[in-house]
């Protein structure tokens, strides 16, 4: 055997072994040698001579480089479990689109609005939106991955009930779905006007000094409100999209609403909360804080009868909903 | 042409995908005699089933490692070489994959009837490798 045929052959089979798993390496290299002599010599006795550089390099080249030769004795690894990547793909659409874009617009609204230079601003949202996505993207890919290797089992890989799939959207749903993008809307203006008025100091700013503010009876409700508004926004969007899934949204609606009566309880039993400040005479400011009281606790009413009318509707379609799923299957239909 | 590159694509990737499952009945097959790899190649690139030895080797180990095949390395012409057989799994496992396999194969002959003589192949891209059908 020559000393540049086995040179090469070193040379290659170290490079290979560079890839390879540490305790199969030798193994492997081993059995990888003797088929590349085997197939030299079988090629020499064809040939009638030694082989030179070229021919070697060639039959190396032709095996194919170190990394993919040693590519095949690699286990198979993947990142995330094939079988859930829809709801990996899932999960990243509603986190960046649905969830961190309108929370980022809902911050940066204030300071695009009341800066002296909205492009900068707007450029420097978008550059704080892009660390925030690149950021959720790795925490989302890294929880799958977690998932992944401790083999936690998804409702969907097994146990799941043909019963329990959201509806096929019928005909009736157009006008429901309207409904939810009439919600939606409503939902968006509150929750960007709620975090208005909170990068204003809570405050309503009125000519010659006077101001109504949200007195601290509110204080602890400023981010509960605002995060009820975006969630309330969020689930609308998913109704209009996914109409089908009605029993998710109302359970979550159920949620939502019990929170914003408990909210609505406490500031109507406190007569408001809100309180004019100003440089004005005592008597015309307590006039106003009267009236301004007046104005929330009838806003907070009517809303309070708008989320208790809702609630209704929705425990009654889930009641409605549970009642269709506990009935039986007709025998007809079991096989 | 970009859609005749793609339809090439298209047909590597399922002659991949059926060549696969083909590949592991054909190396379960031959090794009722004792081969070493090298010659494993050979004895199945005699009988019309060329086989990388990329492939063939993962391949092999893989068998290995799932119980079907056993290994040893021995000394044969002042070389140390692997020699593969089948375990008593495989010996096992192998009839009933055949009986698979020929079920398989004549079902599709029937499904295809006489559509698979009409029909010749036309052109397409060969890989340098493995043009040979299913055993």
């Amino acid at each position: 055997m020559s000393v540049t045929k086995t040179d090469l052959v070193d040379r290659y089979l170290y490079a290979v072994k560079f890839w390879l798993p540490t305790a199969q390496q030798e193994d492997i290299l081993a059995e990888l040698r003797e088929d590349l002599l085997s197939h030299m010599e079988e090629r020499e006795a064809a040939l009638g001579h030694a082989l030179d550089d070229d021919d070697i390099a060639g039959i190396l080249r032709k095996r194919g480089s170190p990394a993919e030769v040693a590519s095949g004795y690699l286990p198979e690894r993947r990142l995330i479990n094939p079988a859930v990547l829809p709801v990996y793909w899932l999960v990243l659409k509603i986190v960046l689109l649905w969830v961190l874009a309108p929370l980022f617009a809902l911050v940066f609204l204030g300071p695009v609005l009341a800066s002296a230079h909205p492009w900068e601003t707007v450029l420097l949202c978008c550059n704080e939106y892009w660390r925030a996505a690149f950021m959720t993207v790795g925490m989302v890919t890294i929880g799958f991955v977690l998932l992944d290797r401790y083999q936690v089992q998804f409702q969907h890989a097994g146990r799941w009930d043909p019963r329990k799939l959201p509806r096929v959207p019928g005909s009736e749903d157009t006008g429901a779905r309207w409904k939810h993008l009439t919600a939606l809307v409503f939902s968006v203006v509150a929750a960007i006007l709620w975090a208005h008025l909170l990068w204003q100091g809570a405050e309503f700013p009125f000519r010659g000094g006077m101001r109504l503010r949200l007195g601290p009876l509110w204080e602890p409700f400023y981010w509960p409100i605002l995060g009820l508004a975006v969630a309330d926004a969020f689930f609308d969007l998913l109704s209009f999209l996914r109409p089908g899934w009605a029993r998710v949204r109302s359970r979550v609606r159920i949620g939502g609403n019990i929170c914003w009566l408990a909210i609505a309880g406490v500031l109507l039993s406190a007569g408001g909360g809100g309180v004019a400040v100003g440089n004005l005479p005592a008597a015309e400011l307590a006039r106003t804080t009267a009236w301004f009281n007046f104005m929330i606790v009838n806003t907070v009413l009517g809303l309070a009868v708008v989320v208790i009318i809702d609630l209704i509707n929705e425990a009654r379609y889930l009641v409605r909903g549970a009642r269709t799923t506990a009935a039986p299957i007709p025998s007809a239909m079991q096989h | 042409m970009h859609t005749n590159a793609a339809g090439s694509d298209v047909f590597d990737n399922l002659r991949l995908e059926l060549r696969r499952g083909c590949l592991v009945v054909a190396v379960l097959a031959q090794p009722y005699a004792e081969h070493y790899g090298y010659a494993l190649r050979k004895a199945l690139e005699e009988q019309g089933l060329a086989i990388d030895e990329n492939t063939l080797y993962p391949l092999l180990r893989r068998l290995e490692s799932q119980g079907l095949l056993v290994s040893q390395w021995r000394e044969e012409e002042k070389r140390n070489k692997r020699f593969y057989r089948l375990s008593p799994l495989g010996e096992e496992v192998l009839p009933n994959l055949l009986a698979e396999w020929r079920q398989m194969s004549v079902a599709l002959e029937r499904i295809l009837g006489d559509r698979a003589v009409s029909s010749a192949p036309k052109s397409r891209t060969q890989s340098k490798e493995n043009e040979q059908p299913c055993p």
